[in-house]
This record gives C-alpha cells, sequence and structure tokens, in this order.
C-alpha cells in the first residue's frame, strides 16, 4: 500500500466530498478535528507520509494488502467477506435490557468486559441526534450506546484518544468503513517502531448507508425543533419512514426524503457487512429481535463461544436462503459501488501518480464489473 | 516628573518633534487638548496630560477623532485656546465636523495638530490629510523641524485668533518622531475664563451663536478669513529661500523633505545650481512671494510627501502668473521624477535632482547592495513580523482560526485597525480576510450579514479592541441588530489602547491625565443593545474555539468577550502567570503527531526549535508565561506552572 500526507488526504478526500467523519485522523496529531460529522484540517502538517492518510477509509485502501494482513489470502471480491460462520444470534438471558435488534453487540462486548477480556470498549453514544464517541469500561455501560445511529459517526476519536492515552486490549464497535480504517491502523502502514495494536477485539456492525449528520439536522431544523430530538429509529420494511423522538412524542418523515441525505462517500463503499473484523453484526430481515452474526477469526469464534457457554448470548442456525439473500445484498452493493466509484475515476491505478480511493485488484474488479 | 514645562525662555532643549508641538501650545497658552491615539502624534497628548500635573490644563483622550476636535472646539467656542491631536486617518473621522466647524468659525484660538505617516510605518494607508485644507478652505501650515514645530504651533493659536478659524498644523513621522534642538520661549501666566457667549445674531462672532448659518453669509466670511491668512502668509518667516539668485532648477519643499532637499543638493554639490524655497505656509500659497522666487528658474522641482498636493497648487499659481514668470518645466510626484509611493529620503531626493539637472548619482554601490541582499538571505534569521509572546491575540485568532476550520463552511472574519490586524499574517494564522478603517470589519459583517437569501451560506465574524469598540464600532453593531444581520463580533479586549502605548479609553477606570473616571462595560452595552453576549478568556483555547464554534451555529448578531490584557500592559509586563517548560525527551519534534506545531504554526516568539536536539526549547528570556503553549503541545512536552 502507498502512504501519503495530509495534503493529499484533503485532496482525495475532503474535496472529493468523500468524508465520512469516522474520526480516525482525529486524535493523533494536533491538526485534525471532527466537528458535526466531518473532519477539518485545522493547518497543514507538511510531512509527506502521515497517519491520517494511511488509516483513512476513503483513500488508498488497498484491499489486497488487507485481506493478506488479516487471512493470509488475497483480497478475492467475495461478497461477505471471509468468515468462518454465520449465525442468527442474540442476547442471551443473563443480558438485561431492550435492543434496536437482538442486542448481539451489547451482549458480546458487555461479556468481554466483565470477563475482562478486554479493558475498554470504543461505542458510539448519541447526544440528542448528534452521535458521540464514548470509551467505556463498565458491562453496565454498554447498553446505553446500543442501536443504530443511522448518522456518520467520529467514534474512532475515541479509539485514537484512548490509543494514546496507553490504553491496549480495546474493543471498538463500528460500521465498515470505520473497521477498514481500524485494520489499516494495525497493519502498522507507517512503520512506527513504537507501534503496539490496541485491538483486542473488533466488531463490525452492517451497513448499507449512513446520514449526513449536517445534511440530516438541516432538513430536520426546517421541520422541527431538532434541539428536541431524543432519538430514532428506522423501522424494517415496509415502514419506508425515518421516527424521530422527542420528549412530547413521534415525528415520522418518509425515508424517499431522507435518502437523499446520504453522503456521497457511501455510494462507493463496496463493504456491507465490515468484513475487517473479528465478528460482524447486522440485523436479521424478516425475524424481529434476532441479528445475522459473521464470526470472521478465531478471535471472535472464542468469544461467541464463551458468551454463549455463560449465558450472555444466543445462537441458532442461520437459513440457506438467508444466507444467499444477505450475500446477494452485499454483492448487490459491492458491484454498485465499485461500478460508482470507477465512473468517479476513484479507482484508477493505472499510473504512478493516481491515488484511487481503493485498490482493487484488476481481476477481482474485472469479475465483479463484468 | 520631568515634564515639557521644564525650562526657561531662551534655554535650548533636545526635544522630539511631539514635544515641540506640545511645548509650542503651552507657550501659547493652551487650555484644552483633545486627541485620539494614533502613530505618529500620540506623545503630543501624552505630553501634554504629564504638564496637566502642573499646568491648569484639561487634556483629554476623547472616544475618537470627531469627539476630540468637537471637545476643542467647544472650549475655543468658551474663549480658550485649544488643540484637537490625531493622525493622519484620524482627520478622516473627524472630517465632517471640521467642515462645519471651518464654515462656522471658531472664537478662542484652535488648532488641529495631524501628525501623518507617509510610508504607512504604522498604518493600514499611505493616506494624507492636507487636501482637507483645501477641501474646507482652512489655512495649514507645515514645520520642518522641532525648533519651527514649536514656534509654528504658537503662532498657529495667534492665526487662528485673528481671523477666527481652525488653523491646520501638518506632522510627518520623521518630524514627529525625530529630535532637534529647540530653543524655548516663555510659558505665559495666565487664567483664562470660559464663557460661551451666545446672546448676539448668528452673524456676531463675538456674541453670537455659532454655527453654519446663514450658510451663504458664513461660507464669504470663511473665505474672507483664509485671504487675510493668505495676507499674513506673504510676510511670514516660516517661508525661506536658500540659493542663488539665478538658479537652474527651484526646489519647493516642505516640511521635512526640506531637510531632504537641502542635504540631496549638498549631496549632490549643486548649490551653485539649485535654489531651495521651503514654505511653512503651504495652503493656501502666499502668490507675491511665490511669484518673486518661481521667477528666478525655468524648472520647478517640487519636493513632498504623499500626494502632489504642494505641486499642484504651485502649477496652478504658475499657470494663473505665467505672463509674468514664464513658462516653466516641472518635477515632481506626478512626473516620476519622485516615486509617487512611500516616504522619500535623502537619496531619493538626490536621484531626482540628478535627474534633472542630467546628472548621474548612485546612492549605494550595487556590489554592496548585492552583498547585503545576499547576506541578508542567508546570515539574518528569519523573522515574520508577529505577535508578541504572551499576545493574547495569537491566543485568539488561534481559537477562532480553529472554529472556522472545524465549521468548514469558510467562514471568515472581518477586520480593521489595532494590533490585531496583524492577523491577515501568519502569526494570526491567516485569519482576517477584510482590513479597513477603525470598526469597518464590524460594519462590513453587517452587511455580509445579510447576503444569505442570495445563498451566502459562509459564517461571518468581526474582531475589533476594546479601544476601538468605543471608537466606531458601535453604530455598526447597532445597524447589524437593527438590520438582523446573521453575524459574530469578537472583542479582543486587552485592556486599553494597547498599539499605540496604553492610552485609556472610556472602558478603562481612568482618564489620560490618571484621573479616577467611570469605565463602561462593554459586555453590559452590548446586551442592552440586544446582541446575545458570551465572554471567555482567550488563554483558554478549548473554551473559547467552543464558543466560537457554538456561535458560528447561532443566528443574529452575537457578541465574545475575550478579556486579557496585552502582555506589555504596564501592570502585566515583566510577571510572568506561569513557569513554562518543555522536556526536549518528550517533544514529538518532526515526527507524525506534530510536525514541530508550536514552531512552525502557532510561532509564538517565546518558541524556539532546536535543529541539534530535534525538539523545541523555550526561550526564557522572551517567554512573558502565558503557559498557552501547553494547552495547544501534542506531546505534553510543554508544562507549565504557576507562579506564586
Amino acid at each position: 500500500m502507498r502512504i501519503y500526507g495530509s495534503k493529499e488526504l484533503i485532496n482525495d478526500v475532503a474535496q472529493r466530498d468523500l468524508c465520512i467523519g469516522c474520526g480516525m485522523c482525529v486524535n493523533i496529531c494536533p491538526y485534525f478535528k471532527t466537528y458535526k460529522g466531518k473532519s477539518a484540517m485545522l493547518f497543514p502538517c507538511m510531512l509527506d507520509q502521515g497517519r491520517c492518510n494511511a488509516h483513512c477509509p476513503k483513500t488508498e485502501v488497498d484491499l489486497d494488502a488487507l485481506s493478506h494482513f488479516f487471512w493470509n489470502e488475497p483480497y478475492d471480491g467475495s461478497p461477505l467477506g471471509r468468515f468462518k460462520r454465520i449465525m442468527a444470534a442474540r442476547a442471551g438471558e443473563k443480558v438485561s435490557g431492550s435492543f434496536q435488534g437482538g442486542g448481539t453487540v451489547s451482549a458480546l462486548v458487555a461479556y468481554a468486559l466483565k470477563r475482562n477480556l478486554i479493558e475498554g470498549a470504543v461505542l458510539t453514544g448519541a447526544e440528542g441526534i448528534e452521535p458521540v464517541a464514548r470509551l467505556v469500561a463498565e458491562p453496565e455501560q454498554v447498553a446505553a450506546c446500543a442501536g443504530s445511529k443511522f448518522i456518520a459517526a467520529p467514534t474512532l476519536t475515541a479509539l485514537n484518544q484512548a490509543a494514546r492515552d496507553g490504553a491496549r486490549r480495546l474493543a471498538v464497535v463500528g460500521t465498515p468503513c470505520q473497521m477498514t480504517a481500524v485494520a489499516q491502523m494495525r497493519m502498522n502502514p507507517t512503520k512506527r517502531e513504537d507501534f503496539e495494536d490496541p485491538i483486542a477485539l473488533a466488531v463490525g456492525v452492517f451497513c448499507n448507508w449512513a446520514l449526513d449528520h449536517r445534511q440530516l439536522v438541516a432538513y430536520l431544523s426546517e421541520r422541527m425543533d431538532a434541539s428536541t430530538i431524543t432519538g430514532m429509529d428506522i423501522p424494517p420494511p415496509p415502514a419506508e419512514v425515518l421516527v424521530v423522538k422527542t420528549a412530547e412524542g413521534e415525528e415520522r418523515f418518509p425515508l424517499k426524503e431522507i435518502r437523499k441525505l446520504i453522503p456521497h462517500t457511501c455510494f462507493i463503499c463496496p463493504d456491507m457487512t465490515a468484513e475487517w473484523s473479528d465478528v460482524s453484526v447486522g440485523m436479521y430481515e424478516g425475524r424481529s429481535g434476532w441479528n445475522t452474526l459473521l464470526i470472521r477469526t478465531q478471535v471472535g469464534f472464542e468469544l461467541v463461544e464463551r458468551a454463549v457457554e455463560a449465558g450472555w448470548l444466543e445462537v441458532e442456525t442461520f437459513p440457506k436462503e438467508n444466507e444467499q439473500a444477505l450475500s446477494g445484498a452485499a454483492l448487490a452493493k459491492k458491484e454498485r459501488s465499485f461500478r460508482n466509484a470507477d465512473r468517479h475515476g476513484y479507482l484508477r491505478q493505472d499510473d504512478e501518480d493516481c491515488r484511487p480511493a481503493v485498490r482493487v485488484p484488476p481481476e477481482v474488479l474485472a469479475r465483479l464489473l463484468g | 516628573m520631568k515634564t515639557i514645562c521644564d525650562g526657561r525662555s531662551g534655554d535650548t532643549r533636545l526635544m522630539q518633534g511631539n514635544e515641540a508641538f506640545a511645548r509650542g501650545a503651552l507657550e501659547a497658552g493652551l487650555s484644552v487638548v483633545a486627541g485620539y491615539p494614533g502613530t505618529p502624534s500620540s506623545e503630543i497628548v501624552e505630553n501634554l496630560a504629564k504638564a496637566s500635573t502642573v499646568r491648569d490644563i484639561y487634556v483629554e483622550w476623547s472616544v475618537n477623532e470627531k469627539v476630540a476636535m468637537e471637545v476643542a472646539a467647544a472650549a475655543s467656542f468658551a474663549g480658550l485656546r485649544s488643540a484637537a491631536v490625531m493622525k493622519q486617518v484620524g482627520v478622516n473621522v473627524a472630517s465632517d465636523f471640521m467642515l462645519h466647524l471651518a464654515e462656522s468659525g471658531t472664537r478662542g484660538g484652535m488648532i488641529l495638530i495631524s501628525c501623518e505617516d507617509p510610508g504607512a510605518l504604522s498604518s493600514g494607508n499611505e493616506g494624507e490629510s492636507r487636501p482637507f485644507a483645501k477641501l474646507f478652505e482652512l489655512p495649514l501650515l507645515e514645520p520642518c523641524d522641532m525648533q519651527e514645530a514649536k514656534d509654528m504651533t504658537k503662532w498657529a493659536f495667534e492665526l487662528s485668533e485673528e481671523i477666527r478659524n481652525l488653523v491646520m498644523i501638518r506632522s510627518v513621522t520623521r518630524l514627529s518622531h525625530a529630535s532637534g534642538n529647540v530653543t524655548l520661549g516663555s510659558l505665559p501666566e495666565i487664567e483664562p475664563e470660559a464663557r460661551y457667549k451666545h446672546w448676539g445674531t448668528p452673524i456676531d462672532p463675538e456674541e453670537g451663536p455659532i454655527t453654519t448659518f446663514p450658510v451663504h453669509y458664513k461660507h464669504a466670511q470663511m473665505q474672507q478669513k483664509l485671504k487675510q491668512a493668505v495676507t499674513r502668509f506673504e510676510e511670514s518667516p516660516f517661508n525661506t529661500y536658500e540659493g542663488p539668485e539665478n538658479p537652474e532648477v527651484i526646489i519647493v519643499t516642505s516640511s521635512a523633505c526640506t531637510l531632504y532637499s537641502r542635504e540631496a543638493i549638498r549631496l549632490l554639490g549643486v548649490a551653485d545650481r539649485v535654489g531651495l524655497l521651503k514654505l511653512g505656509t503651504t495652503w493656501p500659497l502666499p502668490p507675491r512671494l511665490m511669484e518673486t522666487h518661481l521667477a528666478k528658474a525655468d524648472v520647478i522641482f517640487t519636493v513632498e510627501e504623499v500626494l502632489p498636493f504642494l505641486e499642484d497648487s504651485v502649477k496652478i499659481l504658475a499657470a494663473e502668473i505665467s505672463d509674468r514668470i514664464g513658462v516653466k518645466k516641472f518635477h515632481g510626484r506626478s512626473d516620476g521624477t519622485l516615486p509617487t509611493i512611500n516616504e522619500l529620503n535623502p537619496d531619493l531626493v538626490a536621484e531626482g535632482l540628478a535627474k534633472i539637472l542630467g546628472m548621474t548619482y548612485q546612492a549605494v554601490d550595487p556590489t554592496y547592495t548585492a552583498l547585503a541582499d545576499e547576506a541578508t538571505a542567508t546570515d539574518a534569521p528569519e523573522r515574520d513580523l508577529a505577535f508578541c509572546a504572551g499576545c493574547p491575540h495569537r491566543a485568539s485568532f488561534w481559537s477562532i482560526h480553529n472554529a472556522l476550520e472545524m465549521d468548514g463552511r469558510q467562514g471568515f472574519v472581518c477586520g480593521d485597525i489595532g494590533c490585531y490586524t496583524l492577523a491577515f499574517l501568519p502569526t494570526g494564522f491567516s485569519t482576517l480576510k477584510t482590513g479597513h478603517a477603525m470598526g469597518s470589519g464590524t460594519g462590513i459583517a453587517s452587511g455580509f450579514g445579510k447576503l444569505d437569501r442570495f445563498g451566502m451560506d459562509q459564517p461571518v465574524l468581526s474582531v475589533c479592541g476594546d479601544s476601538t469598540f468605543f471608537h466606531a464600532v458601535m453604530p455598526a453593531l447597532v445597524n447589524a441588530i437593527h438590520n438582523r444581520a446573521d453575524m459574530t463580533l469578537v472583542v479582543l479586549d486587552n485592556s486599553g489602547t494597547a498599539m499605540t502605548g496604553f492610552q485609556p479609553h472610556p472602558g478603562r477606570p481612568s482618564d489620560a491625565a490618571g484621573n479616577e473616571v467611570p469605565a463602561l462595560d462593554i459586555a453590559k452595552i452590548v446586551r442592552a443593545m440586544g446582541a446575545h453576549v458570551e465572554e471567555s478568556d482567550p488563554f483558554d483555547v478549548d473554551a473559547t474555539r467552543h464558543k466560537v464554534l457554538e456561535l458560528l451555529q447561532k443566528g443574529g448578531v452575537n457578541v465574545l468577550i475575550l478579556k486579557q490584557s496585552c502582555a506589555l500592559c504596564p501592570e502585566k509586563k515583566g510577571k510572568k502567570l506561569f513557569q513554562v517548560d518543555l522536556d526536549a525527551s518528550v517533544c514529538f519534534g518532526e515526527n507524525c503527531g506534530c510536525n514541530k506545531l508550536c514552531t512552525r504554526v502557532f510561532k509564538c516568539p517565546g518558541l524556539q526549535w532546536d535543529p541539534e536536539a530535534k525538539a523545541a526549547r523555550i526561550d526564557e528570556v522572551i517567554c512573558s508565561g502565558c503557559g498557552v503553549c501547553a494547552s495547544i503541545c501534542p506531546s505534553g512536552a510543554i508544562t507549565k506552572k504557576e507562579v506564586a
């Protein structure tokens, strides 16, 4: 993989409007800050190479290098990424609380904290409508961060801060873009001698798209007092609405309108199931109260096994036809996104000066795009 | 305390030009002086303020120059001798009143001293105010040295009383801020009595109300007064000629350019070929005197700074009397014999004169210039124009800049005049994007703040100092609030008129002479106006950035007051708030994660890069102990400890 600096990061990400505001470039240096869903560079740092660029999930992501690092295998473009097992899962009887889906993520993270398998977890909480990065150390704190925020979140700012403060053995829960950033960081691409991998557990959550924080606030502010919002939900199909909760009740907005607030950068993202993680969790289409769980690594496998044994997690087999449907959706996202990125020239790697958003092995691209 | 009152008649003293102006005013029996600080004028009022401890005079730093002139005019109307003092831009501010004053006339002797800044050494422009004398039909005097500064000031009061109108004196930096020998006159023993006589008719100059009405009558009076002044100018000892009776070239000059011209003649050794007509009374020109001298030569070289003001007057006059003096060839700033911008100096005048005489003159050997340029480039340390160590403005603009970048909507700051003007440079992180007159930043922001209907979605801020707030920002802020503009004013309150030397202003608890006076509270004022007000300590960069970010999201008019005294103010100077230390072993240096943030970007002069250690270090001598760098250091290498 190739490493560039902050100048190229601004050029290739901010100026192409590809920043998803994951927070990976923030809290590693004084130059990048996050505000209302976007990363901003306060001053150019002038270095030719920097972690800001090397870890960014929206530029110079080398899928083959990642695949070799994680699986010792080339990147093959399989729809769900590499995984050991797919199951249905939900929080076990030891876990209290109500969840948007099956509570699988909360259960796994809380269990890992409880058993001291990790010393802290980087999660995404919310203040009103605004998603905020959280570092939690107690199992009881996990539930407060449960549920999708539907908005791109600067979660990884808390990961960087915790790592800077010396924390190790951290869990991180994030969307596919965030998992890509974390995976790149774990490769230590800038070859820092003092690098220590702070991650003990990477939990990815499925994602088709997230909403742009600023656009959503602007949209809602025109229609209601956005400062009174306490939470949001997008109920499963066929509801086709965004439900916004306030102390007084609920407001509903057609999803058709809300989809216009998806940032352009989500449409070049090839990853639906957070392929670069130990386990990935998503909704179970058609079965309320359950999740889809993809176990990808040995770390993930052992965690799930122990959590099930201890009664923190309940698992069932995942029907083949559901797996096919999921795989079909993931493949569709890959094809659509690669095609879209290709149309914008974001995949070009045909000469030395090209800095693609993603480096995809040409044979994989050829196969996917026909 | 030593004051300009020291010294007896006949004593010769080394005096700064501004001290000489002040001494001249005292010798004339001045009772009231009012001004607004501005380089190079400030020392006149400051010296008179010191003198007020031993002489019964009233000295005022006014809220702005217009009010200063009004305050001085009131004294004149009451029969006292008074002066208004300001720099060239101040005359613009005062000019509205000045036009009316010129037409209404004065009673006690009243002068305006305008100290100007050719070359804009301490100004945001290279303007000048002499054209106001012509515009308002007022007599203008230009002293050429310190003795004349004193003597002409004294004479100006007499002339003003004689013609019952304002007399304008123009100085320049090289006169106001240079020093020379002055032979003193005596200070009069007077007991002036102030009484405004208003019981006559409006055309009664002694006891009538003082107004511009009836306008035509007063205008005619005004022109009559000017003619009277010209009569006195014809005989004035301040206009002199030196040189041969039939020179090839006559230099017509005034002010500090007299000295440059004299030196140029000597440098070229052309005293037998060139005459020097030095004018102290430059508007209106005395025609008889001019005719006598212009008749002597066919070539006229006018030497002056900034505009070709004198040159134009000479040309007009020469045209009017060309049947008697013949056709002349003119040189000066208009035809490029002299540069049309910047200050003059003896070399430039000599170069111009040599060109006219067909001689060659090279002030500096080109080899020397080349060597000097090379040495400057390689041997001299690189130093930007920068805020002082510990300057609160650096911290304020750090927070404002970072908030704007984080906000990400290409917001910007409209600035005006003060030390903070430097924020258009890297020392202020290039944060200022407009810069004009006092208070203009806020007026401009008020205008930008109404452009949303045309699609402008950039947040707009303005900044002003505490003195500027009172001087000219208040009306602009009223405008913004009343017209529902969306903007944020940041008041950089450093507790005084810092740039010109900590003169007090209406927000301070003492006046020019050190008397206790009520201090007006900026926060209360803007709150009463109807703005949303926040306050923060600029040294707390995180809290300040947070406040700015919050205000950027709010509509309407917001005011953020950032209060922290100037690092050089008398109460703070030399005292450190914190002992600041830097652990080079912790410093990230040039690595990813910092790359010299403190010395490359923050750039406080108290921080230095040690290229051998590859770490920053603190220059103990320069560090003023504000502690802000400890907040911005990403590695924790910089620490601060409160000084007990």
